[in-house]
């Protein structure tokens, strides 16, 4: 069974609609959820956050239903955003400081660790930090608390290819310690780099869910690059392929 | 609930929200509206509104591991912290001018409103329609401050006028009362004031969460 299962779920808007999208994320994987600007990249991850109301459908983690369960859920995730920055203000460590007793489950020691892997100082505070600081700072209050999955919005748009590289590098050394992770860009070439499964998404339609292998299989032409495939389905529509 | 409140007010909160609760000894002024010391610490809790949206405070509580109605009560159970810290230093400087200062001449001589039981129970209920206008209104969107706080701060001085007049008018002269004097008046308009306060409170937190759980953030 998928760590993540998301069902049919339905969002409209007056301008946009996300029109039943389903697709599972496994245990230990990397996805990448892939889609163009305004393509309801945002709009699923917020529902599987529970921070906007769905028309229709369910997610459900873990085997059990997110609304029913939500703050057990919380407590397993983490999440991060690469374009919100929390508490721009304050310093790391009071910030931290606020979240460790909302989790039960938080390791100083893990704190410690990821404070040191990713280069951070606890005396800065977030408006002092680059783009991609700012999203290991989210990793880092995820991973203290161990979540088991990681739901990343964004985390890459605004990075330099060096930084892009060093934060796909990370996504790879949490899978390998069974961390899940999600991460929506528009990047095709950071799917390409590190994802094992894709999920994409053209006009508020999941278009494909399969595994990389699979997905090329699928869609891809004789000579043709992931990158030139996305591009191709996207011009042809992107959408009728749903 | 007691980690969001430390969450609240190690975090969120502005410094000049609890520097603004000093505004409570406005009750010691003579010759001042002193219930306007209710209004400037409903300020400073605004001040701390703003910054929060400043920080996205909002979303990040909402993707803490409480229930969203949490996040509301949170933000209640700090607002009513401020405002008991205000009503204590203005019942502070009540019992003050009602004892060793009842006979203080810059007292007596005061046109304006004599800081007694009645006016403490006035200022509970100036906090009441900060809860019941302005909280409540900023969960309708969890977004927009500014109308709600325009509102209360109409609603906020026609009371404080209302509140100042009264004693001005024949018959009730005797809540303006110096010491203990018609004890048993301002006792009843204290409780009056502390009951309207509980209950502007309490209803406007249940229908904030109605609101925060409709809402998208």
């Amino acid at each position: 069974m998928s760590i993540i299962e998301v069902c049919d779920i339905v969002k409209k808007y007056p301008s946009f609609e996300l029109k039943n999208a389903s697709f599972g994320i496994e245990g230990g994987e990397i996805t990448g959820f892939i889609g163009r600007n305004g393509a309801g990249k945002t709009t699923t991850i917020k529902t599987m956050l529970n921070l906007i109301h769905l028309d229709g459908g369910k997610v459900s983690y873990f085997g059990k239903n997110l609304t029913d369960n939500e703050v057990e859920i919380k407590k397993r995730i983490g999440y991060s955003t690469g374009t919100l920055s929390w508490y721009p203000r304050k310093k790391i460590k009071d910030i931290a400081g606020a979240i460790k007793p909302f989790y039960e489950s938080w390791d100083e020691e893990s704190y410690r660790k990821y404070l040191n892997m990713f280069g951070l100082d606890e005396m800065k505070m977030p408006v002092e930090l680059s783009e991609g600081m700012k999203v290991k700072f989210n990793l880092l209050i995820a991973l203290s608390h161990r979540a088991e999955v990681l739901i990343l919005d964004e985390p890459t748009s605004g990075l330099d290819p060096f930084s892009r590289n060093e934060l796909l590098d990370v996504f790879e050394e949490l899978k390998k310690q069974g961390v899940a992770v999600f991460f929506s860009t528009h990047i095709i070439s950071d799917i390409e780099k590190c994802a094992d499964t894709i999920v994409y998404i053209s006009k508020g339609n999941i278009v494909a869910a399969l595994s990389k292998n699979d997905f090329v299989k699928s869609y891809s032409k004789k000579g043709e690059s992931l990158e030139d495939t996305i591009l191709r389905m996207e011009s042809e529509g992107g959408a009728t392929y749903a | 609930m007691r980690n969001i409140l430390k969450k609240e007010m190690f975090l969120t909160a502005s410094v000049v929200t609890y520097v603004f609760i000093l505004f409570g000894l406005m009750f010691f002024l003579p010759g001042y509206p002193i219930l306007c010391g209710a209004f400037f610490s409903a300020l400073g809790i605004f001040k701390s509104f703003e910054s929060a949206r400043e920080a996205n405070d909002i979303v990040f509580s909402a993707l803490l591991p409480i229930a969203k109605k949490d996040v509301v009560k949170g933000k209640y159970y700090f607002v009513c912290t401020i405002e008991v810290s205000s009503l204590f230093l203005m019942m502070l400087a009540m019992i003050l001018r009602m004892t060793l200062l009842s006979d203080s001449t810059v007292y007596r001589n005061n046109v304006m409103m004599n800081a007694n039981l009645f006016a403490l129970g006035a200022a509970f209920i100036i906090f009441g329609l900060f809860n019941w206008i302005f909280v409540m209104g900023f969960f309708k969107t969890a977004y927009k401050y500014g109308k709600p706080f325009v509102i209360f701060i109409i609603v906020a001085f026609l009371s404080i006028g209302v509140f100042e007049a009264l004693h001005h008018i024949p018959g009730f002269e005797g809540l303006n009362a110096f010491g203990c004097d018609n004890i048993i008046l301002q006792l009843s308009m204290l409780i009056v004031g502390l009951l309207i306060y509980i209950l502007m409170t309490i209803l406007s937190c249940k229908k904030a969460c109605e609101y925060f759980e409709r809402i998208d953030l």
